[in-house]
């Protein structure tokens, strides 16, 4: 066993004591940093209060209204800058919801009065014990509706979103899906990681779009 | 063959060695350096073939990028770009503030003094910072030098050795742990905790390392017959083991300063870990239920057991470090296998090799008999193949 160091010089000592005091008024003020942090209302939502699992993102939302665009592994360009928050993929035949709620963002013209009609194409993923997935849908925070989707079996979901929502939104339609069955695919997953839907493909119109 | 003629067994080349290290301290500095420095070449020539066997294309430059994965993206492109605002330029959650800074600062400023390529500059590094472990390493493996010899094969041939000469913190981790439990042994309390400081800001567990300092200068404390009631106050009367236990953490609140001024969330670094989608549980329910997740097909068992398998490892390691009265190491081993537990088995085998005093312990173990030296040996270097073949070809337990 190694013996013990003689204790330092006087000093020796007073540096030593001085270092201690200045390291723990720095760690003290870094504690004060820890307990007040200075971030967006969307990163402490996400991050810190944990109240939603889609982290916004400052997408574009570019879109010309009426076109249909693909979320399968053929879209991926034209649907990128719609991806707001709570997507993953696409995995080949389409983009999964992750998490408990996905939004879309389609730029529209400021001149845009509305109505205009919203068509989602999607699936629920198919897990045993989960034979359907519920879907409430908003556009601009004004609900439009609930969908409910069979595990495996694609669903087109047509809407209309009113004009108020429209006005609501000064130049894009934000569509938020909220996912209340969305399934937890291992215990080690966080609510973060949850599935619920595949999304095929989205539109918005002046028409529905459909004959 | 010696100058006779006569066939040299290994037996006998190991006796001189030993014999050599036991002369005068130059000749035994000279020969302690060249051990690893040995095997620094040998885990480059067995990783190189590896990946010339693996994949088509092996021209020196592809090798050092083409170990390059998993982790090792991020830290190339941190150490090249530094940390992530928010938003995220590139639109995901998962912000690179969950990796810690020191080593990949440590690289940026040699590609930036060098001019080397990033991957090159850490490989070299690492190469370099794997050969200083074992050597500083050496009274840590009670100047045995069949535990010597394994350790360096296995930092810089072994299987693992991806871990320890490409660009992952693990090798800096460990040199400095091992930095701090050297200096502990000889009571040089100041040293400690510099260098705990440092660890502090190489991996996120590395803060714990304080608490071996804690109880280091407890166990010392109680040695010379002091109570629980007289502690604190023989500490006060220590600066130089109070400048240890504050300057420890400084590591990770330099960082958390930095996350605080760069993004105004000093727990970046944690509130991050949400993205990678990792829920926290009790770590007794996901160690059994890896260990209980049986393989359908086959006879060889899972990844998630194979983790289970490692930690189990590590911690009869730390069961044999108390055994032998290295409480302040157990501790700290434990705290580093205890606490990713808590979200699972994601990169078990990566934290428990690189953890210094599990690897240290795990060869002092090898080496108590000439046949399991020899075996744990040859295990290790043949393991240096086909873990780099495991490693390029995606078995995830590696990860």
């Amino acid at each position: 066993m190694s013996e013990l160091a003689p204790a330092p010089s006087r000093p020796t000592s007073f540096i030593a004591y001085g270092v201690v005091a200045l390291a723990i008024a720095f760690e003290l003020t870094v504690v004060w940093f820890m307990l007040h942090p200075q971030v967006p209302p969307d990163y402490r939502a996400y991050y810190i209060d944990r109240t939603t699992t889609c982290l916004n993102q400052p997408v574009s939302g570019d879109y010309e209204l009426g076109t249909t665009v693909s979320f399968r592994s053929d879209g991926v360009e034209s649907a990128m800058p719609l991806r707001v928050c709570g997507w993953e993929g696409p995995a080949g035949d389409g983009t999964h919801a992750v998490g408990t709620s996905s939004r879309l963002r389609f730029a529209v013209p400021t001149t845009e009065a509305g109505p205009l009609y919203l068509s989602l194409e999607l699936v629920a993923v198919s897990r045993e014990g989960h034979p359907s997935q519920r879907m409430l849908i908003e556009a601009n925070g004004i609900e439009l509706g609930t969908a409910t989707a069979l595990a495996g079996v694609p669903l087109e979901v047509d809407l209309e979103i009113p004009a108020e929502a429209i006005a609501a939104g000064a130049g894009a339609v934000d569509v938020t899906l909220h996912f209340p069955d969305a399934i937890s695919m291992s215990p080690s997953d966080s609510d973060t990681r949850r599935r619920s839907i595949k999304l095929l493909s989205a539109r918005l119109g002046a028409t529905t779009g459909r004959p | 063959m010696d100058k006779l003629g006569n066939i040299v067994s290994p037996g006998t080349i190991l006796a001189v060695i030993t014999e050599q290290t036991q002369r005068r301290a130059p000749t035994r500095d000279a020969v302690l350096l060249l051990i690893p420095a040995a095997f620094a070449v040998v885990g480059l020539l067995v990783r190189y073939l590896a990946y010339a066997n693996t994949v088509g294309d092996v021209t020196v430059a592809h090798f050092v990028d083409g170990l390059c994965r998993w982790d090792c993206g991020w830290y190339v492109r941190l150490s090249e770009e530094g940390y992530d605002p928010f938003p995220v330029p590139s639109m995901i959650n998962a912000g690179n503030w969950a990796f810690f800074p020191l080593y990949p600062m440590l690289i940026g400023a040699l590609r930036a003094v060098t001019g080397l390529p990033t991957m090159l500059a850490a490989t070299t590094a690492s190469i370099v910072l794997s050969i200083a472990a074992t050597r500083i390493a050496w009274p840590l493996l009670g100047k045995d030098l069949r535990a010597y010899i394994l350790f360096s094969a296995f930092l810089l041939a072994g299987p693992f050795a991806i871990y320890f000469t490409t660009f992952y913190t693990e090798v800096l981790f460990l040199t400095l742990t091992i930095c701090v439990f050297t200096a502990l042994q000889r009571r040089a309390y100041l040293a400690a905790g510099i260098f705990a400081a440092l660890v502090s800001g190489t991996r996120i567990v590395g803060v714990f390392i304080v608490l071996a300092i804690v109880l280091q200068a407890w166990l010392d404390h109680r040695q010379r017959g002091g109570t629980l009631a007289g502690f604190v106050p023989s500490i006060l009367k220590r600066p130089d083991i109070l400048v240890a236990i504050f300057v420890a953490p400084l590591g990770l609140f330099a960082y958390m300063a930095y996350l605080h001024w760069h993004i105004g969330d000093a727990l970046a670094f944690s509130h991050v870990q949400r993205a990678w989608g990792r829920a926290t549980g009790n770590p007794l329910v996901y160690l059994w239920n890896a260990l209980t997740n049986f393989p359908r097909d086959s006879w060889w068992p899972t990844v998630s057991q194979q983790l289970g398998a490692a930690w189990l490892v590590g911690m009869a390691m730390t069961i044999v470090m108390a055994a032998r009265r290295q409480f302040p190491a157990a501790l700290f081993c434990i705290i580093c296998l205890t606490l990713p537990l808590c979200a699972g088995l994601a990169s078990m085998l990566r934290f428990t090799v690189g953890l210094g005093p599990i690897t240290v312990t795990a060869m002092t173990l090898l080496s108590r008999s000439s046949a399991l030296f020899y075996v744990g040996l040859g295990i290790v270097l043949i393991g240096g193949y086909f873990g780099t073949v495991g490693w390029l070809t995606g078995v995830l337990t590696l990860v």
